[in-house]
Parts: structure tokens; sequence; C-alpha cells
């Protein structure tokens, strides 16, 4: 664990990667203290342009932009972990129940995975939002977690499938372990490159469904966060209007977030498959891998 | 010919499994599920217009299995009951004059971003750690963490409002008398060229990752080593060689992304105001029209499942190991 954290730091992507997704947890976490203005208070004039004052600006409602985007992450980013969570778990389990028994247990929960991939998601979670009404952010999160854990289970099913005719898994099975201390003491450590790529993965795409469904009207207009913020920004018309900054914010916030996520995932994939790095690999390697970038390299 | 008969099967389970969770949600949510899924209704049917839409969905006067039963001959006949924001159309018509306009946005944006996006996976992978390949993979890897929200708006407000080349609303002009027209294809275009452009973009990073992976996976097979063996010049071991095989998991990854970027093109379309099938889903939850909004379900999953299937098509045409059996 600790070597693997290591790897993970010393790899240039997943660093600058880490200090984005940190500065955004500390961001949330205190929020209250950097927020310049209150978020229920009337402060500046409808659709004031970015300022000293106030930063990004402010709403129609008069309200200052920074200060709601900066509580907004709170929303965001605990909708984004808590079904980032759900989704990781409920794919894991699934995926490595598949993968270990296999047979006929396997044979259903593969149908099941398989079913669940092919019916569209966001329609799905439309559906359900709208009959549940006035959908919090737990809410949401629980509606994405449970929707969207089939991506996850298919990669761990095969990953397990494949680990699972290793020797050493076969040993322990011959010396009679429980099949739940194969799971998690032979089986789950192999794994952790897939479940932590499957939960940085599920994060960024939970902040992006959650904007999403708030900005279609299924949220709970009341609370803040950048997706309801999207949300009164396209019904009071901020763009046309010219208040770009009312939806800058939020949108900004959403990428640099979601790079960040990215660039973690990124180096998490290269670090399990070493093939596919780009950079600092020296080129004598990258010859004997390919036989060819040699001759390549020459010519270019 | 027993592959492709296999997955229609299981196809035909995946839609009935869509079917039940628009038949169970309202059933399973606290209170009576007719009133809840008809509160707005009353308003605007009439009374036998009211009952008849609750035969279509299964709300007759017997237990649970017979509804069930009932609400999926409803859905295997087409029948997705009357539309309460649009009265007195049904859902059936207003999906239906909506899906062209989706259909073509997700199409055109699918095909430019597999194509682009294969591409330049190709060449990043060839040259694996060169120029290309070291600028062109981190940028496809940000662009696929930019949510279809913040591209959309970001070229509404840039190409149609701050610059405004291009249109706010509609699929064309409305002074402009549909027909086979040059004018009228220009508006079309003119219209659409925004959503695809951004529905496009949202999906060419994936590919041209999948793409590359999948082809610096292959490059270092030994059938690759053969072919510069003997000599095969570069784009034929490229192109024939290389790419042809890589090209397989990426068939995949359309059928996959197919459905995505109908989820994106819900958000495109009511970004540009742009009157497709997610436009019409956004003035349905707007006015809680459930109908409506059970019935974009039911027809996205068929759009999903259609589009599997092409790709289940494609796979037997490119692996042939598949047509054997």
């Amino acid at each position: 664990m600790r070597g693997l954290l290591k790897t993970l730091f010393a790899n240039r992507k997943a660093a600058i990667g880490a200090a984005i997704v940190a500065f955004f947890i500390l961001v949330a976490l205190a929020a209250p203290l950097v927020a310049p203005f209150d978020i229920n208070q009337r402060v500046a004039s409808p659709h004031e342009a970015p300022s000293a004052e106030h930063v990004m600006g402010a709403t129609r409602m008069g309200r200052d932009v920074l200060s709601q985007t900066i509580h907004g992450t709170q929303t965001s980013l605990i909708v984004g972990f808590a079904a980032g969570l759900l989704v990781t778990v409920l794919g894991t389990a699934i995926g490595v129940t598949a993968g270990y028994f296999g047979g006929k247990v396997d044979e259903v929960l593969n149908l099941f995975t398989n079913i669940s991939l092919v019916i569209p998601n966001l329609p799905l979670m439309l559906v359900l939002a709208a009959f549940i009404g006035q959908t919090g952010p737990f809410v949401i999160a629980l509606i994405i977690g449970l929707t969207s854990w089939g991506w996850g289970a298919r990669v761990t099913r095969a990953q397990a499938l494949s680990l699972r005719q290793r020797d050493y898994i076969l040993a322990a099975e011959m010396l009679g372990e429980p099949a739940w201390r194969v799971i998690s003491f032979e089986l789950l450590p192999n794994l952790i490159s897939i479940i932590g790529f499957n939960f940085i993965g599920s994060i960024l795409y939970a902040v992006i469904t959650e904007a999403t469904m708030e900005f279609l009207g299924l949220g709970d207009p009341m609370v803040v966060s950048w997706g309801t913020m999207l949300y009164h920004a396209q019904s009071t018309s901020a763009l046309q209007v010219g208040a770009w900054w009312e939806m800058a914010a939020p949108c900004l916030a959403l990428v640099i977030f979601g790079s960040g996520l990215s660039l973690i995932n990124f180096a998490v994939d290269e670090i399990a498959n070493p093939r596919l790095r780009t950079l600092r690999v020296p080129a004598k390697v990258l010859a004997a891998l390919t036989n060819r970038s040699s001759n390549q390299g020459g010519r270019a | 010919m027993a592959f492709l008969l296999r997955r229609v099967g299981f196809y035909v389970a995946a839609f009935i499994v869509a079917a039940t969770f628009n038949f169970l949600i309202p059933r399973l949510m606290p209170g009576n599920p007719v009133d809840i899924m008809f509160a707005q209704a009353g308003g605007t049917l009439p009374p036998e217009a009211l009952a008849a839409l609750k035969e279509t969905f299964g709300f007759i006067d017997q237990p649970w299995p017979a509804q069930f039963v009932a609400y999926l001959k409803s859905v295997f006949t087409w029948d997705l009951g009357l539309s309460v924001k649009f009265h007195p159309l049904t859902v059936n018509e207003v999906l239906l004059r909506a899906l062209p306009w989706t259909l073509m946005l997700v199409l055109t944006s699918s095909l430019i971003a597999f194509a682009i996006g294969s591409l330049a996976g190709i060449l990043a992978a060839w040259r694996r750690g060169g120029r290309f390949d070291s600028i062109g993979a981190p940028i496809a890897l940000m662009m696929q963490a930019m949510p279809p929200l913040v591209t959309s708006l970001l070229a509404l407000f840039l190409f149609a409002i701050y610059w405004p080349v291009f249109p706010t609303g509609y699929a064309y002009d409305p002074e402009i008398d549909p027909g086979f027209t040059l004018e009228f294809f220009c508006s079309i275009f003119k219209h659409a060229f925004l959503p695809i452009v951004t529905m496009a973009l949202a999906q060419v990073g994936g590919y041209l990752i999948t793409m590359r992976n999948s082809m610096i996976n292959l490059l270092g097979e030994d059938y690759i080593v053969l072919g510069t063996a003997k000599g095969l010049s570069d784009r034929r071991l490229r192109m024939a060689y290389a790419a042809r095989n890589a090209l397989l998991p990426t068939v995949t990854s359309f059928a996959m992304t197919l459905g995505a970027s109908f989820g994106g093109a819900l958000v495109t379309e009511v970004v540009f105001n742009y009157p497709g099938l997610g436009y019409t889903l956004f003035q349905g939850i707007t006015a809680r029209d459930y109908p409506l909004i059970q019935g974009q379900l039911l027809i996205m999953t068929l759009a999903m499942l259609t589009a599997n299937f092409i790709a289940d098509v494609l796979y037997v045409a490119l692996d042939p190991r598949l047509r054997k059996g």
C-alpha cells in the first residue's frame, strides 16, 4: 500500500491531480471561513459584473457568485464522494462475486450487469428523480449510485476471472481457506488498481451527473451547488443578458475538479499498465518493447 | 447467426427490464401511484382520456401481476399513452416528432468523433512518446473530463451570443418553409452546427484513448514484427495490420458511447433550445408529464439496443472467429 502511494506520487500527473483534488477538499471543508459573503444575503446589485469586491460578479438576485461556488463545492463533493463510493462498492461486490464463484452465480450477475449497461443511465435517473420529486443532494447520490455500477462490475469481473486461475489463489483454496478470506486477502489486494480507477472515475461521473440533473430542473433549487447555480443562471437567462460570470464560476469549478480527477486516473492507468506510458520512457526501452520505434525515430 | 440470435434475446430481456422500471417506480413511491402519476393530468385531459391513460399504464382493478401484463401489452404494442403537457398529442407522436433531430445530432457527432478520434489514436500509438502523442493524449484526457454541459454553455456563449455567428435556438429558421430547398438545408446545417461540434468534442477524446491503448497493446505482437520483416510499407502495416485488429474494442466502445451521447444530447439540446428528445423531455420534466418522461426511457433504451445490435453485426463482420459458431 505504501509502495503504491509512493509510486503514485512519483508520477507528475498524479501529483498535480492530487493537489487539485486536495485544494477542492480544503475549500469544501473551510467553506464558511473562506467565502467572502453570506450566500443568503443580497450583497450586490443584480448581475453586477466582476470587480475587486465581487471577484466572480453577482447573480440576478444580487448574491456573490464566488461565495456560492465555494459553498457549492461542499454539496458537489459530498455527492461525488458518496455516489462514487456507492458505485465502487456495488460494482466491486458484484464483479468479484461473479468472477470468483463463477458458474450459475456468474451467469445471473453477468446478465444483470450487461442489462444495466444497455439501459441508458441518464434517462433512467431522470425517471427516478422525477417521481421522487424534490431531490436533495443525498437522494441524487443514491440514484447515481444505484444506477451506475455496471461498468465497474464488468471490469472487476473480467480481472477477477483471470486472477481466479492463478496458482496462489488455487493454493489458498487447497489449504482450505474459506471463500471470504481468499477474496479479501488474496483477490482484493490484487484488484486495488482497478478498484481505485473505478472509484475516481465514478466520483468524476457523479459530480458531472449531479450538475446535469440539477441543471435539468430535477434538484432541490434551495440547495446551493454547482448544478443549481447553473440552473438558476439558465432560468434567469444569464448568458443572454451578458452575465456570463454567473455561469463561468461553476463551470470552471467543474472543469478544474474534473481535470484533477482524470489526471490521477491517467496516472493509475499508466502505473497499472506500463505499456501505455507516454513520457519518461527511455528510447531504448521503447525500442525493445515495440521493435520499431528506433527506426521510426531515425526517420522522423 | 446463433450469436446474433442470442443477442436479440438478450435485448428483448433488457427492454422488458426497462419497462419493469417504468411499472415499478410509481408503485414503489409512498402514496397512491395513480394520484402521483396523473396529478398534473386532471387539469388538461378530459375524464375519458384519463381513464384510457390509466388503463395504458396498467392501473386496472386487478392484482399486480395482471397489471404488469396489461402494462407490458401496452408497451409492446407501442402504446405509450397521452402526453399531459402536449395534449391532445400522444407520447408517441411527441417523441417521434423530436426523435429525428436527436438522431441526426447523435449519429453525425458520433461518426465525426469516431473518425477523428480513431485516426488520431492510431497516429498517437504509432509514434508513442512522440510529439503528437505527448500533447494529444493528455488533451484528449482533459476533454473527456469536460462535461457536455460546460462545453455546450461555452459554445453557446462564444459563438451564438458574444459573437453571434450561429443561432441560439430552433432546428431551422422558422421563416423558411420546410422542403427540399438548398436554403432549408443550409438553415438546418447552421442550427445543428454548434450542437454537433460540442457533442463530437465530448466524445473524440474517448475514442483517441481507446484506439491508442488498443493499438499499443497490438504493436508488440509477433505478426507486426513479421510484417516489418517482410518489408511491408509503414502505411499498410499501420492501417491494414495493426488498426484493423485494434478496431474491435473501439466498436464496442462506439456502442457504449452512443448511449452516453444520447444522454449528452439531452443537455446540449436544452442549452441550444434544439427541438429534439432532450428539449422535449426538459419541457416534460418542468410540467411533470410522467407519461412522457417514462416514454423517453423506453425510446432511449430502444435506440441504445439498436446501436448495440448494429455493433454486434459489425463485430461479426470484423471478427471472423464469431462467424463460425
